[in-house]
């Protein structure tokens, strides 16, 4: 800013000092936008960090890795490599997710060979040495190691026992080794010996995986080697496919963090407009004594810069605060669902604070630009007029409609006409929405002209004419007000409408009376073929259908086959989006496959296309009866004719039996299983409700954050409305003081005020509504469908739009009472006096 | 022979041999914290002389902590080209009994291989040491006919005797096949009629026989060059549950290949303090397989030469030794110097030339030299 005189600088300063509150409200306005992205960017780093670290312990030096087309690894082929001659460095691994008794959240129970391990993940053989016998390692069939992080969050000391429960069956560890080290482990991880870890997994002949690290000559030495059973894959393509992080959740957090930095650019540009508004005076007494356009410009693009500066330093510190406290709800949420992250997995990378900076600085300087250029265009005369300005902006109305109309036209062609992934989506969700911020102002005189023509009498009058009289002022506050509504009110239907479409879909699949399964649910444990005869001859079952759930990597990613002998009933849940013929039943029964929407999606499958499928005996390919609509994985989940499956991957298996009662008999159809069945199979029986309960909690739970977040937005749109008012407030007290003079009392102007404030939050919940409505869709038709590739019927409840006008009504009428009480306070004598 | 204490001796070296543990040495270390400095007493221990049961004795004596079968020669190419070997399968138990039946991958044993090759011409040394559980038929020792197997590394033996022996064991830089026949020579029962005592206490004994000329032919790899070789070859078998006593340091173990057709052993076990202990022992074996003990009374050794590992360890890789009752009087010089061993145990195990009063081929083990 150089060719600034430094009486102008000094000009711009003493004005600040002087409305120090304004400068103050500017810096808070910054602070706050540049703390609340920080701090969502940070709680997203932590979780994405906390998942990194846990797969590259899982993963270790290796660079590849030999999987099983139906997820497990036959143990007998890692002896025949292992006794093979020049055999690359290999590892064999069991993975299970576990639960520990009386602790929330998933373990993930790892068992490795201590002697393979060496090449793999170094730390483990010596922190095994450094604690325990190699002989107590490998002969107590109880014998556990964790990291220290784990021990403390579990509150365990050497030696301690613990209780895990896998497939409903628990078993009795005892804590042999803590490691220092917390590359052996993060939190999440119990570490046994293979063996262990097979006797507690039933996985007698099976492994999960085997490590590998190979280079191109290696590659070759597995031709021939490899059963057609098991694939051998890269460990870094692999990672990208592995559910870790539910995408579902990341997207939530993304698109949040998004709406939070949409907000911070409007309290910043609300917190300049009104800096340089109210200075148009100053401003104009300036121009008269001669200061050209361009020193004025740079004098408030200077003066926003160290307020830019000053408030994005702060900012960071209080992101920093905030972030903690996101994090551990984060943390939280992912321990619950996925795998534990510790709270202070928070770490705080320099491009994470540039980044957050850079939004300050930036948005700042954009923010002002608009103002400034304004202010330095406007000639003296009519800068000085009060007047002026205000006519002047009822004149940009028609500039401002249209503006916003041409950029939420072009945020919905950048939505849905670009052809692109989510990147795009969110885009034109952005530009829709500053579209609709921009179209907000417009809101204020309309309501004036609507509101004049209702008999009001009195302060209402005065009310509803002052929202065209300041529109400059207010204009922006409501903007960030509708912004920060109709982010809340679009996630809101967003979420109800995954939550009721999600609810209808598991109420619809799951209508069977009783379910029941070897292992809870989970993978590698079948039924025992006695009680399946046995259940199907029960008296009061009706129909019964068996699934057997196998992982299938397609397209690169594992992917859920079920072989399903479905009874009638059971086909009646499915809702078939798209069938081959009127009879796509009878084409499943011939060999046909179901594949669910995502996976339709996903490898551009259409019904009588054929999907090529790895099985045991080689590539095999099925055609597509039908598409089903499934919410159960991005992925995607595809549904195979038992009969057929075991024809082509002899397995006999299955894991889960739905029964269906006579009508009427649901209830003594569960007590005979428990009566004949549940005391002599280890087996779970579950009715169809406590799954759906158990399904909505994770999905609840899932989406708490974004509670978490809405409030957060909300909150920081409660500043910028509070900021606004007093800055309005402020400016006026000289025309309060003349209201007060002519006879208004303390209280009517204390109502003015509120009068006002209310206005404007409802006018900006009523075009927060509608925005939230494109948002939604836009959520909910495009990056859902482009996210995980499924679709969903588009349902608006009336709650979250009665909440939003609700919350609009009062977030303006709170920031208004501090205001509304410093304006009906003091003498108007000498305010009259001043200025 | 002794080199049952070379497996005892780990936790006496643990920590003090590697300058930079790499993964294979920090899992190695592993094993020598197993190696405690007791022996668990549910292990059997060797007491008595017993009788040998052929081929029954062969095979595996998991009724004892450690025990071993230990391969070593000389051999060389039709173009005249000079190879020394070892190939070592050492198996460890790590406690008595036998192991839960749980999971099949569940085992008390373990089995540590040690493979090096000397190329002597161009004075080569390399080595590798592996390790795997005894369990899942990963490693582990069959009888009769013998097979004893860690990974792709084996020794097979012939049905009833075990010869001829097959020896297969490769890295990615080089590897063995040899064939190793039976000889004219029986198996020589060491010490006490196959007792062999190493210190005081009782019960820090093995059972210790050993074939000492066992005529080799076969293959050689070294990179991508197989190399057809000839030569002959020592094997000693070894087992018991003992344990170095506290004064001991280590040995210095010589098994030699005269060319007068006799076969010379020799171990001296050294103090702490450096001097020979009175548990060296050692026989001299004739053409035809007669017998002659040694020991410290009538065996005179003494360093002529040392080397200097990179690692700092000084080893004597030179001696003379003299036994004046059977007229020998004889120099040991490695083949060349750097043959040392630098794994989980830093040691020095290489060919030796005799030369002296007889001319000969040999090996020699040094251990206990790390140990600063």
């Amino acid at each position: 800013m150089n060719g600034l005189s430094p009486l102008l600088l000094r000009a711009g300063f003493n004005y600040q000092l002087r409305h120090r509150w304004q400068a103050f409200l500017a810096l808070v306005g910054i602070t706050m936008g540049v703390a609340v992205v920080l701090a969502v960017d940070l709680a997203n780093g932590a979780a994405k960090a906390s998942f990194a670290l846990s797969s590259a312990q899982l993963t270790g030096a290796a660079t590849h890795r030999i999987i099983g087309n139906d997820g497990q690894v036959p143990a007998a082929l890692y002896t025949r490599l292992f006794t093979s001659e020049d055999h690359p460095p290999m590892a064999p691994v069991i993975t299970q997710t576990v639960k520990i008794e009386g602790y929330p959240g998933r373990y993930q129970l790892l068992g490795f060979d201590v002697f393979a391990e060496g090449a793999f993940r170094a730390d483990l053989p010596s922190a095994i040495q450094g604690e325990t016998s190699l002989g107590d390692w490998l002969a107590r069939p109880d014998a556990l190691a964790i990291s220290q992080s784990a021990a403390t969050a579990l509150g365990l000391k050497l030696d301690d026992s613990l209780q895990i429960s896998l497939q409903g069956q628990s078993h009795d560890l005892q804590v042999l080794v803590i490691s220092d080290n917390d590359s052996v482990g993060s939190r999440d991880l119990l570490i046994a010996d293979i063996a262990t870890a097979q006797a507690i997994s039933g996985m007698r002949e099976q492994l999960s995986y085997i490590d590998l690290i190979l280079d191109d000559d290696d590659l070759a030495w597995f031709n021939g080697r490899l059963p057609a059973s098991v694939k051998l894959v890269d460990v870094q393509e692999q990672a990208e496919g592995v559910v870790g992080l539910s995408a579902a959740f990341e997207l939530n957090l993304t698109a949040m963090s998004l709406l939070a930095l949409l907000v911070g650019v409007f309290l910043i540009f609300n917190a300049m407009s009104f800096s340089i508004v109210q200075r148009r005076n100053l401003l104009g007494r300036l121009r008269a004594l001669g200061v050209t356009r361009q020193e004025i410009y740079r004098l408030i693009l200077a003066e926003a810069l160290i307020l830019a500066i000053i408030g994005s330093i702060i900012g960071c510190i209080l992101g920093i605060w905030l972030g903690q406290g996101l994090t551990a709800i984060v943390a939280a949420t992912i321990s619950e669902l996925y795998y534990q992250v510790s709270s202070d997995a928070m770490q705080i990378g320099p491009f994470t604070l540039f980044k957050a900076v850079a939004l300050g600085i930036g948005g700042t300087l954009v923010a002002s630009w608009l103002p400034a250029h304004q202010a330095a265009r406007t000639p003296p005369l009519t800068t000085l007029s009060r007047a002026a300005l205000e006519q002047s902006r009822v004149r940009q109305i028609p500039v401002l409609l249209g503006g916003g109309l041409i950029l939420v036209l072009a945020g919905l062609a950048t939505t849905f006409v670009l052809q692109g992934g989510i990147v795009s989506g969110f885009a034109g969700l952005f530009v829709l929405i500053m579209g609709a911020a921009l179209i907000t102002p417009v809101a204020l005189p309309l309501a004036h002209r609507l509101l004049d023509r209702l008999p009001l009498g009195g302060v209402w009058r005065m009310a509803t004419r002052d929202m065209q009289r300041h529109l400059s002022r207010l204009g922006t506050a409501a903007a960030a007000l509708m912004v920060a509504l109709a982010a809340t009110v679009g996630v809101a239907i967003m979420v109800e409408s995954m939550r009721s479409s999600v609810s209808d879909w598991l109420q619809d699949l799951l209508n069977a009376d009783l379910y029941i399964a070897a292992s809870g649910f989970q993978d590698g444990v079948s039924l025992p073929p006695g009680m399946i005869d046995e259940a199907r001859q029960l008296p009061t079952v009706s129909a019964l259908s068996l699934y057997r759930n196998i992982k299938l990597p397609i397209d690169g990613q594992r992917t859920s086959l079920i072989a399903a002998q479905l009874a009638a009933p059971s086909r009646q849940g499915f809702d078939l989006l798209q069938q081959q013929t009127d009879d796509a039943w009878s084409g499943y029964e011939d060999g046909g496959i179901m594949i669910s929407e995502p996976l339709a999606n996903r490898t551009g499958l259409a019904p009588g296309d054929s999907l090529r499928l790895p099985t045991p005996a080689g590539d095999v390919d099925f055609i597509v009866a039908a598409i089903f609509r499934d919410y159960a994985s991005e992925h995607g989940r595809l549904f195979l004719d038992l009969s057929v499956y075991r024809e082509y991957w002899q397995d006999a298996r299955v894991d889960t039996l739905a029964l269906f009662g006579k009508s009427g008999q649901g209830q003594s159809l569960r007590q005979l299983v428990s009566e004949r069945l549940a005391d002599r199979y280890a087996v779970e029986f579950t009715e169809a409700r406590a799954i759906y309960r158990e399904s909505m909690a994770i999905f609840d739970r899932t989406f708490r954050i974004t509670e978490v977040l809405r409030i957060l937005s909300i909150l920081v749109a409660f500043i910028g409305i509070l900021s606004a008012l007093m800055a309005v407030q402020l400016e006026r007290r000289k025309e309060f003081a003349v209201l007060r003079a002519i006879g208004l009392t303390r209280s009517q102007v204390s109502l003015l005020i509120m009068l006002e404030s209310a206005i404007l939050g409802v006018l900006a919940a009523l075009v927060a509504i509608p925005t939230g409505m494109a948002m939604a869709w836009v959520l909910t038709d495009v990056i859902q469908l482009r996210a995980f590739g499924w679709t969903m019927p588009f349902i608006i409840q009336p709650g979250p739009l009665w909440f939003t006008l609700l919350l609009g009504l009062l977030a303006a009428l709170l920031a208004s009472l501090y205001p509304a009480w410093q304006a009906s306070r003091g003498h108007p004598a000498p305010q009259l006096r001043e200025d | 022979m002794k080199r049952i204490l070379l497996l005892l001796s780990f936790y006496l070296l643990a920590g003090c041999g590697a300058n930079e543990p790499g993964p294979a040495q920090q899992t190695a270390l592993t094993v020598s914290s197993t190696m405690g400095g007791t022996v668990d007493p549910g292990f059997a221990r060797a007491l008595t002389p017993r009788e040998f049961v052929f081929p029954a004795d062969h095979g595996a004596h998991p009724e004892y902590a450690t025990e071993w079968w230990y391969f070593t020669g000389n051999l060389s190419s039709d173009r005249g080209e000079a190879f020394g070997y070892q190939l070592t399968l050492f198996r460890v138990g790590l406690k008595p009994g036998s192991a839960d039946a749980d999971s099949n991958w569940r085992s008390h044993q373990l089995y540590m291989g040690h493979l090096a090759l000397s190329a002597i011409d161009r004075q080569q040394h390399l080595s590798e040491e592996r390790f795997s559980r005894a369990a899942a038929g990963l490693a582990g020792a069959d009888n009769n006919p013998l097979r004893v197997w860690l990974g792709p590394w084996s020794i097979n033996g012939s049905e009833d005797n075990i010869f001829p022996l097959t020896l297969q064991a490769a890295t990615d830089r080089f590897g063995i096949e040899l064939s190793v026949e039976a000889g004219s020579k029986p198996p020589v029962l060491q010490g006490d009629r196959g007792l062999s005592q190493k210190s005081a206490a009782a019960g820090n004994a093995s059972y210790y026989y050993s074939y000492t000329r066992l005529p080799t032919s076969g293959s050689i790899r070294l990179q991508d060059r197989v190399i057809k070789v000839e030569g002959n070859s020592w094997f000693d078998r070894e087992w018991s549950s003992s344990a170095l006593a506290a004064d001991q340091a280590g040995w210095d173990w010589f098994s030699l290949q005269l060319d007068s057709g006799q076969d010379l052993m020799f171990y001296q076990m050294r103090g702490k303090d450096g001097q020979p202990q009175i548990y060296s022992k050692g026989v001299l074996v004739d053409r035809e397989g007669r017998v002659e003990p040694l020991s410290l009374d009538n065996t005179r050794l003494s360093v002529t030469d040392t080397w200097t590992s990179a690692s700092g360890t000084r080893y004597p890789i030179g001696w003379q030794m003299r036994i004046p009752r059977h007229a020998i009087d004889i120099e040991i010089q490695a083949a060349f110097a750097d043959q040392e061993m630098a794994h989980t145990v830093r040691y020095w195990e290489g060919a030796v030339k005799v030369d002296g009063s007889h001319r000969g081929l040999g090996y020699l083990e040094l251990s206990g030299y790390s140990d600063n």
